[in-house]
């Protein structure tokens, strides 16, 4: 079993390698046709239009595109995407420092995610044929209609400003100590065992994974609803009743163990969105990760940031899309026969 | 007289219909229904309650923003780029991804390949990062933000239409079809375009929803249309900065952006349910 998984992952990466040549390339055009000069700059705005040209031939810009671009890439590929023009640092240190916050709180989202699509699925096909189930369907598309954005903005208001029972900004309350061993905080504050930074960092993260979570989950319900109605249609399942097993074994041992699947797969395809979501929630809850970063580089037109947060989003999508992948294969034993 | 379609009988599809048509009614006659300027800054009434709690301003109905704009003529006003969004980036991301999906799925072969490699590369980024980058690289603007949502939501229309192509080539009235020998062209558009209009529907009514949603995204981090152009999107960012004086001007967008998603989302969900020949009767009602 590990060969086809090593196997599968082998040739996912190989695939992944050219799609993330592509997107450098784009990237690297859409934002040199800004009208934006980063000679200028990144000088002093009384710097003389010698000075300016001067710069302009130190970085390259003056070269065609293509040279441009290949020693851009050069350099990328030794892990130097260049320095920061608003902040005077190197965007590799910059990512690495604002990254493992994004992941934390995607991860953690996620979790939130696949609990609310779980529960919420089996309750919405316990009650098919019901009349419950034209009142929890309509809610599900309700759901539906409020992205994660919104509810961001909507979880704030209620329990950050109306009950002021959780906190809305950033990654943790002034006065607490903020251990650094990996950059992600939560696990650093057990292992250092600075319990009380880990509790309120905890509280920090409820409103935003929450709302990353809840918006995800209803088309998960969605598609964990309509593949246990599939399941439901298979012998195995009279089977399973004639061998007079309970109605909830059976719903759990036997239809959820196929149900789950589509399921599955549908949450790798999410799970990348909810990647891209991050930007939103972080900027709501001026959350210290790598959509802050970007934005801020946006707003000053900072290209190497953004060079490289995009292209670090690129990397991750591919990332997850490959470890879901192998998630499938586990758990599909029909996929692993071959 | 003919008799009502069975689409139009659907509760989902009329209530989906009966608010995009007053949010249409709102955008249209935006100038006539607002009580004041959107833009007008009155600095000597800035963040004003709406007309139920105390202290209101009966000028402005539902208080004003942190420059004494009146909210509820904002309200009105964003009404009209959150529709123009809605529809011309849903047309265009529909047309481009439609004729792509149906070469892709009708001829397969090269051209399958390399539209599906071209898909897969769009989809390693995520929707909102790629938008934002676009429109760094694009620039400001009501063109620019229709011109980038195209870009980047082409894709949900090829990816779902291609393997419904490719269910319908293989039928044998399209065979026939060819037999008979009809261009590819008369091919598609006549054989197999009405297969997939369905789908194409209420994919495009979905997109509308989605639209509506990246506009305000955008908006929000400033990156849609300009400062004059009153947006949702720009009125949650500004509310943000005065969330405890002045709650309801964050409630008030959002619940704007809500509706039309939800108008855009159940009429989808209508048209899915009543032209998908696939479901059975049963799951219609």
């Amino acid at each position: 079993m590990f060969a086809t998984i090593a196997r599968l992952m082998v040739k996912r990466i190989f695939t992944a390698i050219p799609i993330l040549f592509v997107v450098s390339a784009l990237l690297f055009c859409i934002l040199r046709i800004l009208p934006v000069d980063p000679a200028a700059m990144s000088l002093p705005p009384n710097a003389t239009v010698q000075e300016v040209e001067a710069m302009r031939r130190e970085m390259g810009l003056d070269r065609p595109l293509y040279d441009q671009y290949s020693i851009w890439l050069g350099k990328l590929l030794h892990g130097d995407i260049g320095r920061s023009i608003h902040f005077r640092q190197d965007v590799t240190s910059l990512i690495g420092s604002t990254l493992p916050a994004t992941i934390e709180l995607a991860v953690i989202a996620m979790v939130v995610a696949t609990v609310f699509g779980l529960a919420g699925g089996l309750l919405l096909f316990y009650v098919r044929g019901t009349r419950a189930e034209a009142v929890m369907d309509f809610a599900s598309i309700l759901l539906l209609s409020l992205p994660e954005f919104l509810w961001s903005l909507f979880l704030l208001l209620i329990f950050g400003v109306f009950f002021e029972v959780l906190p809305f900004t950033g990654r943790l309350s002034p006065g607490f100590e903020r251990p650094v061993v990996t950059g992600f905080l939560l696990l650093d504050s057990l292992i250092t065992g600075k319990f009380s930074s880990f509790f309120n960092a905890l509280e920090h993260m409820i409103l935003p994974c929450l709302a990353l979570g809840i918006a995800l989950s209803p088309s998960l319900m969605r598609v964990l609803r309509s593949s246990l109605m599939d399941a439901y249609q298979d012998d195995y399942i009279h089977q399973a009743r004639l061998r007079g097993l309970s109605e909830a074994r059976i719903l759990i041992r036997h239809a959820l163990k196929n149900a789950i699947l589509p399921t599955l797969s549908l949450m790798g395809v999410q799970f990348g969105f909810l990647f891209g979501g991050t930007l939103l929630v972080e900027i709501i809850y001026s959350y210290p990760g790598m959509g802050n970063l970007m934005v801020d580089a946006i707003r000053n037109a900072d290209l190497p940031i953004i060079q490289g947060a995009g292209l670090t989003y690129c990397v991750a999508v591919l990332v997850i899309s490959i470890i879901v992948d192998s998630l499938y294969l586990i758990l599909n034993p029909k996929l692993r026969a071959r | 007289m003919r008799p009502i379609p069975l689409w139009l009988k659907s509760g989902r599809v009329q209530t989906g219909l009966v608010i995009l048509f007053v949010l249409s009614c709102v955008a249209i006659f935006a100038p006539y229904l607002a009580p004041n300027d959107p833009n007008e800054q009155n600095l000597l009434s800035i963040l004003t309650p709406p007309l139920w709690s105390a202290g209101a301003d009966p000028m402005f109905p539902l208080g004003t923003d942190s420059l004494g704009r009146c909210i509820l003529s904002r309200l009105i006003f964003g009404t009209r780029v959150a529709l123009t969004v809605a529809f011309s980036a849903a047309i265009g991301a529909m047309v481009i991804g439609a004729i792509l999906a149906h070469i892709a799925g009708y001829f397969g072969g090269w051209v399958d390949w390399l539209i599906g490699r071209v898909v897969e590369i769009w989809l390693s980024f995520p929707p909102v990062i790629l938008s934002l980058i676009l429109m760094v690289g694009l620039g400001t603007g009501l063109r620019n933000v229709v011109l980038a949502i195209i870009l980047v939501d082409w894709t949900r229309f090829c990816r779902v239409l291609r393997s419904e192509v490719i269910v319908l080539r293989r039928r044998d009235y399209v065979a026939a079809a060819q037999l008979v020998g009809f261009s590819h062209w008369r091919t598609i558009t006549r054989e197999i375009l009405p297969g997939t209009l369905p789908l194409l529907i209420t994919l495009m009514s979905l997109e509308m929803g989605v639209a509506v949603i990246v506009e305000a995204v955008l908006s929000f981090v400033g990156m849609s249309v300009g400062s004059e152009t009153p947006a949702w999107g720009q009125m949650i960012a500004d509310a943000r900065q005065n969330i405890y004086e002045a709650p309801f001007n964050l409630i008030a967008p959002i619940f704007a952006i809500f509706i039309a998603v939800f108008g855009f989302n159940i009429l989808g969900d209508g048209l899915r349910r009543t032209l998908d020949t696939r479901l059975t009767q049963t799951e219609r009602t």
